[in-house]
């Protein structure tokens, strides 16, 4: 799964801050699978992302999400 | 006639005898002269050969051209060509603790540079491995990108990253820059190999 970049998003982001861009079909689950090889990681992606996200369920195509 | 010719003879003699005791004369001075200039350029010492070779050059040719004239008894163009080349070459010591100044100044400035750069830089690089290996060791299976002896080098480096890091930031403390650099030029070796093996990239 390939990881994107934008910039800094918060205080918090550095260059090395990595994101991924949602896609159609995507879920926290599959891209903490992808990413942890773990898709019950998925909590570490929605606590870095709470700035955006207000449940895991609810991710949108065309998101940038951080992925710590 | 016979004395005319003998007293002749004898001027000559006596002239020759009086011009080569006027060279004898300055055959030392010259020979002093010479030394004097090359005990100048020898106590200028190694750092004028390595921060003003060109000068340092140029006083070892102008002795040779001296010595030259040394040898084919030109005691007196030594003489006046000397004083010149002397002060020369006691400038060398000067010119070269301006310049040798001047390098370690510019390498501070260097220095000053990197360590702003990477410092600005490792602790967010070193802070994100981190994160991402201590969610990989939660994981019940690593990524397919990931096996596991490469996490656990990558693990390694983290720990030494993170070390080398504490190394850097105390010698900077201490205000020894060149070794909190040399420490931090490593930690940036361990997290560009760490991120690398983790498939993350720096923006």
């Amino acid at each position: 799964m390939e990881e994107k970049k934008q910039p800094a998003a918060s205080p918090a982001d550095s260059a090395y801050t990595q994101w991924y861009e949602v896609k159609s079909g995507d879920t926290l689950w599959k891209i903490a699978k992808a990413v942890y090889g773990d898709g019950s990681l998925y909590p570490e992606i929605f606590k870095a992302n709470q700035d955006v996200l207000s449940d895991p369920d609810k991710i949108k195509v065309g998101q940038k999400l951080r992925i710590p | 006639m016979k004395l005319e010719s003998a007293f002749a003879g004898f001027l000559s003699l006596a002239m020759a005898a009086v011009l080569l005791a006027g060279c004898a004369n300055q055959m030392e001075p010259a020979k002093k002269a010479i030394a004097d200039i090359e005990a100048a350029v020898t106590a200028a010492g190694p750092d004028a050969a390595q921060y003003v070779p060109d000068q340092v050059q140029a006083v070892t040719s102008q002795v040779a051209d001296l010595k030259m004239k040394f040898d084919q008894k030109d005691y007196k163009g030594v003489i006046a060509a000397a004083p010149a080349l002397l002060a020369q070459a006691q400038g060398l010591a000067a010119a070269a603790a301006s310049a040798k100044q001047a390098a370690q100044a510019a390498a501070l400035e260097a220095l000053k540079g990197e360590w702003t750069t990477l410092s600005a830089s490792l602790p967010a690089a070193v802070a994100a491995i981190e994160s991402r290996v201590n969610i990989l060791s939660k994981s019940k299976k690593l990524p397919a990108n990931l096996d596991a002896a490469t996490f656990e080098s990558v693990k390694t480096g983290l720990a030494d990253a993170k070390t080398l890091w504490d190394q850097a930031t105390a010698a900077q403390s201490a205000g020894n820059l060149e070794q909190a650099v040399t420490a931090a030029r490593q930690v940036k070796e361990k997290a560009d190999a760490a991120l690398a093996a983790l498939g993350m990239t720096a923006g």
